[in-house]
């Protein structure tokens, strides 16, 4: 019973690849009067249909290894259905009935983690249905500017008609991409859900955000193919070489990147510091939309991609790691590369693509953004992105040192094992994607990417070869990067055995200079939990930590509980109230009916 | 067969450029300081000393891999630049990469050996990395600024094309855009490893920093790197703003100059703590690239 | 024998087997009586559809109108009256399937069910003002009796406030009658609604308001709905489901059917209308967030949909008005869901409050479930019903380019949607705290059956909302189309 249960939902996770790769033709559901859903899959959406048909399976198999939950497997399938009639949706409604069903199958699947507070459930349902009412009200507008709900190019739309439409619609994607100062829900639920779903939300509910901003940049007149002329441009005019309005949402994303970077730095504990990862991740995403040339949406497809497969990847390692110790706060483990290594090699693939280093794939989509912020001349821009680019490199190096280099800091990391295999079979795979694509930008950007740029009207990157990444501006190699690397990495370590001398291997972890003094088991050596403090003694960084929207939102909660508090006082239980309040009324509405009535 | 000759022949001159400009460092060094320096020859001494130790302690695996992964990098870094221009010599495979690669290249070295840090044990180590780590992060920024000046200006970052686009002295990069140049004159000192950004590697004071549990032929084989590297970065500026050169003693002259003004800033000023280094950075270099940004950019 | 199949059976029926109640006792036929009534009902309403949908019945008694007293079923009433008798039905089923309800399951509750399912079909099919009195007062008098059915402190206060509001609520209702009658003479509404033009201006206002407060009290607008929490607070949830369910969309029909009849031009009444319903709207909504107790939480919830579907049928607008009615059957579907749902848990706990029934989901997932599914529906989430109506509505209001209503419903729900997640957030949570759970057993799994139809119900209307288009728009034509009305009524005005 058991065993058929978790093959359904086995089969369940691959239909979204099914969809992808079986459907062909329109489907249409009629509703009522002329709401009608249709179903189509266009290239961009069939992108993100990939992402998804990639990422359910893997994410699914870890999830084998928990006692057969039949809820939990239901609303996974049923979080699978939303993201799949979101994308196959060819009209508004479609994509809100997706939106919806995404949005509350998440927020139930959730809820089954035990360590959820009422906080966390709260500001990520409400911040989420902001969004999809936010939603909502953009497609009405958009129903009453067009009288229709297929989702197509406006034909003419003057400036305030163009606010009123992006901006319902540009607040619900940036919710749901958790822009800073939207971000609030991201934190809290990629750490408090459950360890093998934190990877969907992250690697594949945060992409649909992406999907949605893109979709909004193809309905203004125009589109992304007007260039400077069509879209954001054409709307509110430019600004050196990329729309001005671009230029807001590409400060919106950068800052949101530096923001989370620093943020991401101060975390104690894995998970948090990846759900702050994946905020400044899609915020490259998103700054690469505001530019919305044809590089930048190259680049932005493609990191949504890497992005999809590094947060599988790390979450779904980090999950094995709590699995196997219980224990998921940086200062409570280390040195579990010997006890974990293939583990280890998941995080450290995917720190590397996270890092953005060549020659793994992170560098590649990367590369297409800064080129494109230089095709656009937005150089302030590229410099506050390297900002967070760079920083990254720290909590990257948290990431691998606390748990798995350093000293063991627990007797459960001391004693713990590898992972089982439904967590390392997703690993290896997402590794060997990560790799290959890294090894092929050229052969990524030629499968995934240009179809949907030439659908979208835009000039395909193209690529001469399978290794090659081109561009305008010069492109590189996967191949040759990698060879060489690796043709250098055997010489020199070959040349270094034939050197003189012998290796000798260090007779304990606490054989180590230090200080001149000779280090026990109750020296404090492992620095997990200290890394990035001293950041704290820069200005900028200070004041980025010392700062939250938290207090914001809590007062905005308390206020409107203060706001029930008083109106709850009416509804006080005795009847003279009632009836002194009715005539009362009904006296008051007489006499201005009356004098109103100009008698 | 071409890359056989021309490989060997990139490595060997970074490698004989850097013993040779380190050499000289401490020399000059020595003599501002009214001392009688070391032989030129030095640097090649102490790192061969180092390379043939007898013995070498290791902490494990990745201890192992971190210095082979930094050398790896610093060959592939300077593989990946031109040395010459309008010649089929020392250009290793830079036709295949470009400016933003090289960039990242210089620094996925030293991330490698992080890990080797950080696997063996010592905490003071790993905060030399979170320094180096924290430098990385305020440098940078400026850095990449000034060089996203000269690749806008050229509108490529094909390192090729840029040198091939000055031809003569008066459309040196430098003269057509100094603030560019301005802009990286510090987070080069920085990326350098040189004085007074020079807390991370902590030559002499500091006890702690990066390389504290690494000895025999590692701390050689990282000592090779460094110098390598920093020929790397040496010429890769003059690639960027001299014009580059056609042939070698255009280009050791060059860099030489180079290295001289490099040397010359970083001999008198004191040492600045981590911080107040990245601080620095954010405040001087990068306002002064917002400046450039501002005049050369917006303004036109 | 043929029995002809006229509305009157609508009303006939539930007094006839109510006046044989003890008869029914005596052979143990109560609940398959109560049950089966409504059957017959809904399957008498489902045969008059064909007829309904060429022209409106009109069932007159002794003599002809404006003279005599008939009975009007055109679309709009016939939708509703399905509605109320498929409510019952659902509702006696539940009473006949669980146990747990014994107060439900006597002779007194038998006739009072009948009774007040009999008044709210009385109301929606009259055509005479003195009839829909009577038939007001048989509903309220049979709510007052039912909220007090449980026979404890709490079901005892419910039942005497609500007297003392509901009387307050006639006496404003009467008295807007006697001003009609004493105006035109008339109680027939179709002639009155011919005539009332005729009535001076002020004397107009003054009739308008009082009818106002009188069903505005009784349909639980904002400033006259205080009592409305504590009655269905000390009901029995499933009374407070039918209250909720059905007596209050008789009511809100029967305000907005007056309104749209007596006036030639139904936008003056189009601002009051509105604006009451936006009022209701916004603080009910707000009042629910803080509410510890679940049926008080509930009450609130359904005032807040009796906001919305007034707002939406203030708006007059043909889309709205199908959304609205449309909004009618969902709400009606999923509060009696959520009251049910709520009943068992309630019993389960020994409480109301959210404290205690902190981590129940993990106890009962099946009912758990059924309120996190009717929930949804009341937010009006897809794919279940509550979206495709709110969806009807919120493209009425588009399609006028009117956006205030928009933003305001999505605000409302944007609330509801914080207290509702609350409780399924208590229901789902592992608290440490030790629970104490009441010594009723888990109710048996048959009583799920009419839950589970329920929830059948609403994913059917999500999913297939054009099920029922044809009917909506046909009611919201009936319901908006004056001139058609009283011509039918009258026959044709020279």
């Amino acid at each position: 019973m058991t065993a058929l249960v978790k093959l359904l939902f086995l089969a369940a996770s691959l239909s979204p690849a099914a969809t992808l790769l079986v459907w062909d033709g329109a489907l249409a559901w009629p509703l009522f009067g002329d709401v009608t859903l249709l179903f189509d899959l266009a290239p961009l959406s069939a992108f993100f249909l990939l992402l998804v048909a990639l990422g359910a399976p893997l994410a699914a198999i870890p999830m084998l290894r928990d006692d057969a939950e039949w809820p939990t497997y239901a609303l996974y399938a049923l979080l699978l259905v939303g993201m799949q009639v979101l994308l196959l949706a060819g009209d508004f409604i479609g994509l809100f009935v997706g939106w919806e069903i995404m949005t509350w199958s998440s927020y139930l699947l959730l809820l089954r983690s035990p360590r959820t507070t009422l906080a966390t459930a709260q500001s990520y349902i409400l911040l989420n249905l902001l969004s999809a009412f936010a939603l909502l009200g953009g497609i009405l507008v958009y129903y009453s500017l067009t009288g229709g709900f297929a989702i197509q190019a406006v034909a003419d739309l003057g400036p305030w008609q163009g606010l009123a439409l992006i901006g319902p619609l540009a607040l619900a994607f940036l919710i749901k991409v958790g822009t800073v100062p939207l971000h609030l829900w991201v934190p809290c639920s990629y750490d408090e859900a459950p360890d093998t779903f934190s990877a969907v939300l992250s690697a594949l509910l945060s992409k649909m955000g992406i999907y949605g901003l893109i979709l909004l940049l193809t309905l203004l007149p125009g589109g992304l193919a007007g260039g400077l002329s069509g879209g954001l441009g054409g709307l509110y005019g430019h600004l050196l070489d990329g729309p001005a309005a671009g230029y807001v949402l590409g400060w919106i994303g950068v800052i949101t990147s530096i923001v989370a970077t620093f943020k991401a730095i101060a975390q104690e504990d894995m998970k948090r510091l990846l759900a702050y990862s994946s905020i400044a991740q899609v915020g490259y995403i998103t700054t690469a939309i505001g530019v919305g040339s044809s590089l930048a949406i190259g680049g932005a497809l493609f990191h949504a991609l890497v992005h999809t497969l590094i947060k599988l990847l790390l979450f779904t390692t980090i999950a094995g790691i709590v699995l196997r110790t219980g224990l998921r706060s940086f200062k409570d483990l280390g040195r579990l590369i010997y006890r974990m290594p293939i583990s280890f090699f998941g995080v450290l693939i995917g720190i590397i693509g996270l890092a953005g280093m060549p020659p793994l794939p992170g560098f590649a989509s990367k590369y297409l953004i800064f080129v494109s912020l230089i095709d656009a001349r937005w150089l302030l821009l590229l410099a506050a992105m390297i900002l967070s680019s760079t920083a990254a490199f720290l909590y990257c190096y948290r990431l691998i040192y606390a748990p798995f280099l350093g000293h063991a800091n627990s007797p459960q990391a001391r004693t713990a094992t590898e992972a089982p295999w439904q967590y390392l079979v997703p690993e290896v795979v997402l590794m060997g994607l990560l790799v290959a694509l890294g090894l092929f930008p050229g052969l990524g950007v030629r499968l995934f990417v240009d179809p949907v740029l030439t659908a979208l009207g835009l000039t395909p990157l193209g690529s001469p070869s399978w290794g090659e990444l081109a561009t305008p501006y010069g492109g590189y190699d996967g191949v040759v990067v990698m060879a060489v690397f690796g043709g250098a990495f055997v010489v020199v370590t070959s040349l270094f055995f034939l050197l003189r001398g012998r290796m000798r291997q260090a007779a304990s972890p606490y054989d180590l200079s230090y200080a001149g003094e000779v280090p026990d088991e109750t020296t404090p050596l492992h620095y997990g939990a200290g890394m990035g403090r001293e950041l704290r003694r820069i200005p900028l960084v200070a004041w980025i930590l010392g700062h939250s929207t938290q207090g914001l939102y809590a007062g905005l909660v308390r206020q409107t509980q203060a706001a029930a508090g008083l109106l709850a006082g009416l509804y006080s239980g005795r009847p003279q109230v009632w009836i002194l309040l009715a005539v009362l009324v009904f006296a008051a509405a007489l006499t201005v009916q009356l004098l109103a009535g100009g008698i | 067969m071409h890359y056989l000759l021309d490989i060997p022949a990139m490595i060997a001159t970074s490698y004989v450029l850097g013993f040779l400009f380190y050499g000289f460092y401490r020399q000059y060094n020595a003599r501002i300081q009214r001392r009688w320096g070391p032989s030129i020859f030095q640097n090649l001494y102490d790192n061969l000393k180092f390379l043939f130790k007898s013995e070498t302690l290791s902490h494990g695996p990745m201890f192992f891999f971190g210095p082979m992964i930094i050398v790896s990098g610093a060959v592939t870094t300077v593989l990946f630049i031109p040395f010459l221009k309008d010649s089929i010599w020392l250009q290793g495979f830079s036709q295949h990469g470009n400016l933003i690669l090289i960039i990242y290249l210089f620094v996925l070295g030293p991330l490698g050996n992080a890990l080797a840090v950080g696997s063996s044990g010592n905490p003071f180590g790993v905060m030399g990395v979170t320094r180096g780590l924290t430098r990385l992060m305020g440098l940078e920024v400026p850095f990449f600024l000034g060089l996203a000046l000269v690749m806008l200006q050229y509108e490529t970052v094909s390192v090729h094309a840029i040198m091939a686009a000055q031809s003569s002295i008066g459309e040196w990069t430098l003269v057509t855009n100094p603030i560019a140049f301005l802009v990286i004159l510090l987070p080069f000192i920085a990326s350098m490893n040189a004085a007074p950004f020079d807390v991370v590697g902590a030559p002499q004071e500091v006890y702690a920093g990066p390389r504290v549990e690494f000895g025999g032929r590692f701390l050689g084989v990282l000592m090779t790197q460094n110098m390598m590297l920093s020929v790397g970065k040496l010429v890769l500026l003059v690639d960027l703003f001299l014009g580059g050169a056609t042939n070698l003693f255009i280009l050791i002259a060059k860099a030489f100059a180079l290295f001289l003004l490099i040397t010359s800033i970083s001999a008198v000023f004191p040492r600045l703590k981590t911080e107040q280094a990245v601080d620095f950075f954010w405040k001087v270099p990068l306002g002064l690239g917002v400046v450039g940004v501002v005049a050369t950019v917006w303004l036109q | 024998m043929a029995l002809p199949l006229t509305p009157i059976w609508f009303i006939a029926l539930p007094l006839l087997l109510a006046f044989l109640a003890p008869l029914w006792a005596r052979l143990r036929l109560l609940l398959p009586l109560l049950f089966g009534a409504q059957v017959v009902l809904l399957a008498l309403a489902a045969a008059l559809v064909p007829a309904v949908r060429q022209a409106p019945l009109l069932e007159t008694i002794v003599i002809a109108p404006p003279l005599g007293i008939h009975l009007h079923l055109d679309a709009v009433a016939l939708l509703l009256v399905t509605l109320f008798h498929g409510a019952a039905a659902l509702l006696a089923l539940f009473v006949w399937l669980d146990e747990g309800v014994a107060h439900l399951r006597g002779p007194r509750p038998f006739v009072l069910l009948l009774l007040l399912v009999a008044g709210c079909d009385g109301m929606v099919l009259t055509g005479d003002l003195f009839n829909l009195y009577v038939f007001l007062e048989i509903a309220g008098v049979t709510a007052y009796a039912l909220s007090a059915l449980h026979r404890d402190r709490a079901g005892l206060e419910a039942g005497l406030k609500y007297v003392v509001i509901g009387s307050v609520a006639a006496v404003f209702f009467l008295f807007a009658v006697v001003l009609i009658y004493l105006q035109t003479g008339q109680l027939n509404i179709a002639a009155v609604a011919a005539d009332f033009a005729a009535i001076p201006a002020p004397m107009q206002v003054l009739i308008g308001l009082s009818l106002l407060v009188g069903l505005g009290i009784k349909a639980e607008l904002f400033p006259f709905n205080f009592w409305v929490p504590d009655i269905y607070q000390g009901s029995d949830p499933a009374v407070a489901s039918l209250f909720s369910g059905v007596l209050v969309k008789a009511f809100l029909f029967v305000l907005f059917h007056l309104a749209f009849l007596l006036l030639a031009d139904p936008r003056v009444a189009q601002v009051w209308l509105m604006g009451l319903g936006a009022a209701t709207l916004l603080v009910a909504e707000t009042v629910a967030l803080r509410q510890p107790d679940l049926r008080r939480m509930l009450a609130y919830s359904s005032l807040g949909q009796i906001g919305l579907i007034a707002l939406a049928l203030g708006f007059t607008s043909e889309a709205t008005t199908a959304g609205a009615l449309f909004h009618m059957v969902n709400h009606t579907l999923a509060k009696l869901l959520l009251f049910l749902v709520a009943g068992l848990l309630i019993r389960r706990a020994a409480s109301a409050r959210l404290e205690a029934l902190t981590g129940l989901g993990r106890q009962m997932p099946l009912a758990a479930g059924l309120f996190v599914l009717a929930s949804l529906s009341v937010l009006g989430l897809p794919p279940l019903a509550g979206f495709a109506s709110k969806l009807w509505i919120l493209t009425g209001f588009a399609e006028a380019q009117v956006f205030w209503p928009i933003a305001l419903i999505l605000f409302g729900a944007l609330l509801e949607a914080g207290y509702y997640f609350r409780w399924v957030k208590a229901l789902y949570a592992t608290g440490d705290a030790p629970v104490a759970r009441g010594p009723a057993p888990a109710p048996a799994r048959s009583a799920y059956l009419p839950l589970l139809l329920i929830a059948a119900l609403l994913l059917l209307l999500g999913a297939a909302p054009f099920l029922l288009e044809a009917d909506l728009v046909g009611a919201a034509q009936a319901l908006l189309d004056r001139a058609a009305t009283i011509e039918g009524v009258l026959g044709a005005q020279p």
